[in-house]
């Protein structure tokens, strides 16, 4: 038997929705699935902050998200491998290449602001796509919807304003 | 600072045992068939993420859409049977405004988000392992400076859904089938798949 080696959106999808009805009932985690509290505890826990308010307010949700972004780790690493054929070190994507610059310094960099950016933002507005979009407006929480809004309208402005020869 | 890291999952542990969300096992199931749908989708890429930053193809909100509108029927119902629980996130607007402005702007930078993000980097994109580390620090930040930013998050206007300010059940089929009509809606584009380089 031949499997595909890329899934479309519309089989993605699907299995994304029957994962979130799993992670959400009783027989699977009770809980919604979420990816930033677990990058901020783990954060918070490496510079020693565990009795800081903050983090005893998040302990328990960044516990099991840690947990489950080392599934995720897993997993995208072994499909990565053996079905996708994907995997392979590198820095550059194509696409920055093509509408930003040819320096793999430059990229570092701009990750390195992108990605504290993406997890203080997150954590001021109490989740990610994960948490309150793919969460959140599937329980339609205005919380969720609100954000996922601002984040569409954001996203579009700064990839126009960021990036050149569109 | 401290980078015990027999000690940090020891702790971690320990916390997931005095919860009810599930084993490590079963934890640790439910993120290995996260990173296995989102790899074999490949929109853990840059190119895909800040590729709908730049209109270049909709493959990402495509998805996210569909599974919403998929997800929401069902998980309506599977909590009217008791099997399932509401877990809302509050409004607050101070926090979800600004936070959901910058958050937006790294994620079109940085081409990927929380979730997506370790994906990335288990496929072997060095960059999103920077921004990774970006994240941790930020993480480590806004904890140390939470109570300081308290003021900014709130107010808080509690955890509201729509399901309960309409309060009838055909509405979860007219939100379901919008989320869906919308993933049809938006365009077939993608961006063409090319592999990186150092």
């Amino acid at each position: 038997m031949n499997i595909p080696k890329r899934l479309g959106w519309i089989p993605g999808g699907i299995a994304l929705a029957v994962l979130i009805w799993f992670t959400f009932s009783t027989i699977g985690a009770d809980r919604p699935i979420g990816a930033s509290t677990g990058i901020a505890y783990m954060g918070a826990w490496f510079f020693g902050l565990q009795n800081s308010e903050y983090f005893q307010h998040i302990k328990n949700s960044g516990s099991w998200e840690v947990i489950f972004l080392i599934g995720v780790l897993i997993g995208g690493f072994l499909t990565s491998v053996f079905i996708t054929k994907t995997f392979k070190f590198r820095i550059l994507p194509p696409l920055w290449k093509k509408h930003k610059n040819n320096s793999p310094a430059s990229r570092l960099i701009w990750s390195f602001i992108g990605g504290f950016m993406v997890v203080f933002g997150a954590r001021l507005a109490g989740g990610c796509t994960s948490g309150h979009f793919l969460s959140g407006a599937s329980q339609t929480a205005v919380s969720g919807l609100l954000f996922g809004g601002i984040v569409i309208v954001v996203l579009i402005l700064t990839g126009r304003l960021f990036y050149k020869n569109l | 600072m401290n980078f015990n890291i027999v000690e940090f999952f020891n702790q971690t542990i320990d916390l997931i045992h005095k919860q009810h969300h599930g084993s490590i096992p079963l934890i640790l199931f439910i993120g290995i068939l996260f990173g296995v749908i989102i790899q074999w989708s490949r929109v853990d890429t840059f190119d895909k993420i800040a590729g709908f930053a730049m209109l270049h193809g909709f493959k990402v909100p495509k998805m996210l859409f569909f599974s919403i509108g998929i997800a929401s029927i069902g998980l309506y119902f599977m909590i009217k049977m008791g099997w399932a629980h509401y877990h809302i996130k509050p409004i607050v607007l101070g926090g979800i405004l600004i936070g959901g402005v910058i958050f937006a702007i790294g994620m079109a930078i940085l081409g990927l988000c929380p979730g997506t993000g370790p994906v990335a980097v288990s496929e072997g994109n060095m960059d999103v392992l920077t921004g990774l580390i970006g994240g941790l620090l930020a993480g480590a930040l806004f904890t140390y400076l939470y109570p300081d930013l308290k003021s900014i998050i709130g107010p808080n206007f509690g955890k509201v859904t729509l399901t309960q300010l309409v309060n009838h059940d055909w509405f979860i089929f007219i939100y379901g089938a919008l989320l869906i009509f919308i993933a049809f809606w938006l365009p077939e584009r993608e961006v063409e798949e090319e592999v990186g380089e150092i």
